[in-house]
């Protein structure tokens, strides 16, 4: 397994936010973990797009595993960054893609399959839900 | 032994006020969220805590960053027993912006489809990247929460709140 791409967001000098992409395979892992409260998250992961962007097409990607269930909190600003991390995957690997998420979070069980766009045929065809307990 | 259901019937009642406004350079909304989650999580299921965190999150955030008079002061009220979860922000605010909240969640409260609500309002503020007014339809659409504002000048006063018959 190699990390492909890492972003992060510092707040008052600490990690509060982090999202690694890693390749095993030809799976293409991108977890995320911490919380997203800032205003506006591009001033620190605008990097990490450009990343994912550019190295994406370079790998034998078949698969795409999401994991959230170490995303504590995302406010509303923070949507736009998600859906764009995960659009630009979704679009550039065309293979099934796994969601991990937490059963009992409002927001991962609501909201998350609007960003991922879960509603559109093409996308729903290929996703599955995998549910974890929140400990 | 005190069982998780005994202790979902605790209840809790915190208020906080916060003046002037201009002195609240941190992630206030934040440190508030975040610290009723650990509170009424100590009680409450993972679910009711979290919820607490994004409705005071979401409110007080709303209410730092939309207030005119940087004298004024900023109030939340948190209330929960086994029955109800309660959270309420009182922020200065004039006629106009009271106006346009009331307006906002009236129309919150009207749609029958609040998950297209969300989703349409969503992907239309996201082709201008626009901050702000998503906030209130999430805490209706994803949390669950009913929405109420009203004006007793110079204050606006917004409810939100929930049943918790079965999430406990």
């Amino acid at each position: 397994m190699k990390v492909l791409a890492y972003g992060e967001i510092m707040d008052g000098g600490i990690s509060v936010f982090s999202s690694v992409a890693k390749v095993d395979a030809d799976l293409l892992i991108v977890s995320f973990g911490g919380s997203i409260r800032i205003d506006n998250p591009y001033k620190y992961l605008e990097q990490y797009l450009a990343e994912l962007d550019q190295l994406i097409p370079k790998e034998e990607i078949g698969r795409i595993e999401f994991d959230f269930k170490e995303l504590d909190f995302c406010n509303s600003n923070g949507f736009y960054i998600i859906m764009d991390i995960t659009e630009l995957i979704i679009d550039a690997i065309k293979g099934p893609i796994k969601i991990k998420r937490l059963k009992d979070d409002d927001w991962q069980q609501e909201t998350l399959p609007i960003l991922l766009n879960v509603d559109e045929p093409e996308i729903e065809a290929r996703t599955t839900f995998e549910e974890f307990a929140d400990i | 032994m005190i069982t998780q259901e005994e202790l979902a019937t605790t209840s809790i009642s915190m208020r906080y006020d916060l003046s002037p406004i201009r002195n609240i350079i941190g992630d206030l909304s934040g440190l508030l969220g975040n610290f009723s989650d650990e509170l009424i999580g100590a009680f409450y299921s993972k679910t009711v805590s979290k919820k607490a965190n994004i409705v005071i999150t979401e409110l007080v955030n709303n209410a730092v960053v939309n207030s005119p008079n940087s004298d004024g002061k900023i109030t939340l009220e948190i209330m929960i027993n086994k029955d109800l979860l309660r959270i309420r922000v009182t922020n200065v605010a004039n006629r106009s912006q009271y106006r346009t909240v009331r307006d906002h969640i009236k129309m919150i409260n009207s749609t029958g489809d609040l998950r297209k609500l969300l989703a349409d309002t969503i992907r239309e503020r996201r082709k201008d990247r626009m901050r702000g007014g998503l906030g209130l339809i999430r805490l209706a659409a994803e949390n669950k929460f009913s929405l109420s504002a009203r004006y007793r000048a110079p204050y606006l006063i917004v409810d939100s709140q929930i049943g918790l018959g079965g999430l406990s």
